[in-house]
């Protein structure tokens, strides 16, 4: 009377195989479910119950236990709901011992039998791929999202007694839906073209964008900074197939990705500034870690308006993932590592009265005391530093997204070309002697660059940062050599802003 | 000295420091008793009150006076801090007692009392200072130095340590009027500041030790500066600040006020502009704060460091950038968009402005200067 069905539960944003056993036995009627589950796993016993009741099935009147094996991780959530009534079924004999042999079951019951969707499928079923599974029961709503996993075969769930009889084959699996159309391109998406004025900032967003070097902007309410930053998006180039997958597997996971789409836009996510540290960088507890919004950005665009508001531990504690583009959790009985590989871009004010009036009638202890708000190390990080202004009305409006969307797709490719194979992809994270190898200075520029060192008091990492600036800025010209220009725009682009 | 043995510093240094001792009162003592040590004799004898007869609280005065004077320890403390006391209408008081609302007593600590003997000119301006009303001080500052003129202010942030350090940087003369006891240093930042101003004049101050420095009285320092110099000179005021109050005083105890013109743009510049308006002289030159002081610039006619155009030679280019600034402050886009040149070429053109002094970086903005 035992029933062995394989299953998964999510960990962090990754999914963990996981055995569901179901022994029937002689004795007092009970049930009783060990290895760990969460609440949403204890309180499964009625939902089961009524699930098999409603379809037409019985209810072992006998001692039933559940086991969720590996008996020492945390399961969390509701889908191996599912799992468990189909192993009711096998070891009731009411289904065949090898009716579900080498099929993966995910799902969540309702008490009238209906199988519901759950969050992470993308990242359950490529789990359980990764363990030899070939064959995936999915609940219908979720079936599309599965499908992008390659090598799976899908069986879409509706009902418990559906699957029963398709399980028996009295009854077809039903069709999986047909994938939702991608979403047509938006065309009220803004645009650059709308912004005017702010050449230097565009410039420091083009570079940005195609580096993906972190960008703060700095200046007076209203000038067009979150109006700037918010059509960022538009510029950037597209994930590439292995890159939207990944990306869709943390959306799903954080149920924030639209049903059975890859989401091939790079994310954008513009957190408020009353964000916790937690929200932030993810935590949870137990074994339940939820991805912050570094881990949601992750190949996309971090977005950080009012920097200077965000609580100082909150803010501080993006130093560390910003540099090793991953987040460490640690919490009671599990630390994961999120991946945050971001494009940040952050907006403040220069001081508390904004400088509205480009003279700023605050007194210099009250701006000494905002810009202690932002630590230096944390300033460090930011590669392009740019003070803005508002622009007059007469500026004139600069190019459309499209052609600066072309201008840095090419200067992606030429990076792609260039460190094709090696272990990172953008100048901003090229290493200091690749960077030597790959863009030697002349003579006469690395004078320059010596000269700009001295001047500006630059460490050694702020020289490299510096040169990697400057390597994008060539590659936005397409250019191979890197000259005096590029380096001297190179510094402009990255002053000390308050 | 007296019959008691108290010197006149010390009594009046007694005086100054009693609860209730506003200048107004000592200087009814002073004048009524002749002198602050018979002053003291009076206050210790309980007849403090023979000398503010009209005033309401006279009674609660005279009691707590004579209860709380104790020359003995202010006596102990003048000696060990080398501190100076000026009474009123005795030798050494720097300005005229008969002021409107002039100090009674003053306390003075550094190595240089004789750069009193010199012309004495403030520079005082707001805090809240920007970049180039800065450097006016400081170039003010240091051409008055040179010109053995001796700087009056008030040890404030902005334009006022700008100015002390102009003069501090050629060796000239400075007086520091602070509103705490001379025991205190405010702002706190400005501690080196205030060791320099005591190594080449000294600070000045009406307040016995350890009165801290409150909003009311900075104001009321203000009158001391104007009463202590022969001019003011105003380089950044805003509409309603402590410079004005300055220049106020100055008017009224005669001084010549001279304020430096700035854009009505700038906030920091409001308060110059409306001195000009009401007739003080406009500054246009160092010099002729010494022509409103009764003495003839010198004839080399070499215009001062950090005035106006500065000799380094400059690419065409670059002149036309900064002409295109017409003075205001700008930032990266902003010279983009003017200039219509490319990012990278504007800031090879920045940077040669900074390398030749027409620039500076401040607050996250570029400043012509």
């Amino acid at each position: 009377m035992l029933a062995s069905i394989r299953s998964a539960t999510l960990l962090g944003i990754s999914g963990q195989p996981v055995q569901v056993e179901i022994h029937v036995s002689n004795g007092l009627p009970g049930y009783c479910v060990v290895g760990l589950p969460d609440a949403a796993g204890r309180e499964s016993r009625e939902r089961v119950r009524a699930a098999l009741l409603s379809s037409g099935l019985e209810w072992p009147q006998r001692r039933v236990t559940v086991n969720l094996a590996p008996a020492a991780v945390r399961k969390t959530g509701s889908g191996l709901e599912l799992a468990v009534a189909l192993g009711l079924l096998v070891a009731a004999g009411d289904l065949p011992d090898s009716a579900l042999d080498g099929i993966g079951v995910l799902g969540e019951l309702g008490l009238d039998g209906g199988v519901r969707a759950i969050p992470g499928t993308l990242a359950l079923v490529d789990a359980l791929r990764c363990d030899g599974v070939r064959e995936v029961v999915v609940p219908l709503a979720v079936a599309a999202e599965a499908a992008l996993v390659e090598g799976v075969t899908v069986r879409p769930a509706r009902s418990l007694g559906e699957l029963r009889e398709c399980l028996k084959g009295e009854l077809p699996w039903p069709d999986p839906p047909d994938p939702p159309d991608p979403d047509p391109p938006d065309p009220d998406e803004p645009d650059l073209a709308e912004v005017r004025g702010l050449a230097g900032a565009r410039r420091a967003l083009a570079v940005a964008a195609a580096g993906s070097h972190h960008l703060l902007l700095v200046g007076p309410p209203g000038v067009g900074k979150t109006m700037l930053a918010r059509r960022l998006p538009s510029i950037v180039t597209p994930l590439d197939p292995e890159h939207a997958l990944e990306v869709t597997r943390i959306h799903s996971v954080a149920g924030l990705a639209p049903a059975g789409v890859l989401m091939h836009a790079r994310p954008f996510r513009a957190p408020h500034h009353s964000a916790s540290t937690a929200a932030l960088i993810g935590g949870g507890s137990g074994g339940r870690i939820r991805p912050g919004e570094l881990t949601l950005a992750h190949r996309g665009i971090l977005f950080l308006d009012e920097l200077a508001e965000f609580g100082p531990s909150a803010i501080e504690s993006l130093r560390q993932p910003l540099e090793e583009r991953l987040v460490r959790v640690s919490r009671n009985g599990a630390t994961l590592d999120l991946p945050a590989d971001v494009l940040l871009v952050a907006c403040c004010n220069p001081c508390p009265c904004g400088m509205a009036r480009r003279y700023c009638r605050c007194s210099e202890p009250q701006r000494a005391r905002y810009r202690r708000r932002l630590s230096e190390p944390l300033l460090d990080r930011f590669d392009l530093r740019l003070a803005v202004e508002a622009p007059r009305p007469s500026d004139p409006a600069g190019p459309e997204s499209a052609t600066v969307r072309a201008q840095v797709a090419r200067a992606v490719a030429r990076q792609e070309r260039r460190y094709a194979g090696r272990g990172w992809r953008r100048n901003a994270h090229v290493p200091a002697r690749a960077l030597e190898i790959d863009s030697p200075l002349s003579p006469s520029t690395a004078a320059l660059e010596r000269v700009i060192a001295t001047e500006r008091d630059l460490s050694a990492r702020g020289i490299v940062r510096l040169r990697r600036v400057a390597r994008t800025i060539a590659d936005l010209d397409d250019r191979d050599a890197l000259t005096d220009v590029d380096l001297l725009e190179a510094a402009e682009l990255r002053q000390d802003v308050l | 000295m007296n019959e008691t043995g108290i010197t006149e510093s010390v009594a009046a240094a007694t005086l100054a420091g009693l609860q209730g001792a506003t200048p107004h009162r000592l200087h009814r003592l002073f004048v009524y008793f002749g002198s602050p040590a018979r002053a003291l004799e009076a206050v210790r004898a309980g007849r403090a009150a023979e000398a503010i007869a009209n005033d309401p609280q006279r009674a609660a005065i005279t009691r707590r006076w004579q209860r709380t004077a104790d020359p003995a320890s202010v006596a102990a403390v003048l000696e060990q801090r080398c501190t100076r006391v000026w009474a009123a209408r005795q030798p050494g008081f720097p300005f005229d007692a008969d002021l409107p609302d002039a100090a009674a007593v003053l306390f003075a600590e550094g190595d240089c009392p004789e750069v009193l003997e010199r012309p004495r000119v403030a520079i005082v301006g707001t805090r809240a200072s920007t970049p180039p009303g800065n450097a006016d001080a400081r170039a003010i500052g240091r051409y008055l130095g040179e010109q053995g003129i001796t700087i009056v202010s008030g040890l404030a942030l902005g334009i006022d340590a700008a100015a002390h350090q102009g003069a501090l940087e050629v060796g000239g003369g400075v007086i520091g009027v602070v509103e705490t006891g001379l025991d205190i240093v405010y702002p706190r930042q400005h501690h080196l500041l205030y060791a320099e101003v005591r190594r080449h004049g000294f600070v000045l101050s009406e307040n016995a030790f350890g009165v801290p420095p409150t909003r009311a009285r900075f104001p009321v320092r203000n009158r001391i500066i104007a009463a202590l110099c022969d001019a003011v000179v105003v380089v950044e005021a805003t509409a309603k600040g402590g410079a004005r109050i300055t220049a106020k005083w100055a008017t009224r105890y005669d001084r010549e006020v001279l304020a430096v013109p700035g854009s009505r743009r700038n906030p920091a510049a409001v308060g110059c502009n409306e001195l000009i308006a009401d007739g003080a002289h406009p500054l246009l030159d160092p010099s002729d704060v010494l022509t409103a002081i009764g003495r003839h610039s010198p004839a080399t006619g070499a215009r001062p460091a950090g005035w106006g155009e500065s000799e380094a030679k400059i690419s065409r280019a670059a002149r036309l950038l900064h002409a295109g600034m017409a003075g205001e402050p700008a930032t990266l886009d902003g010279l983009v968009v003017t200039s219509g040149l490319a990012v990278g070429e504007v800031a090879g053109l920045i940077r040669e402005l900074e390398r030749a002094g027409r620039m500076e970086r401040a607050r996250g903005l570029l400043w012509p200067c």
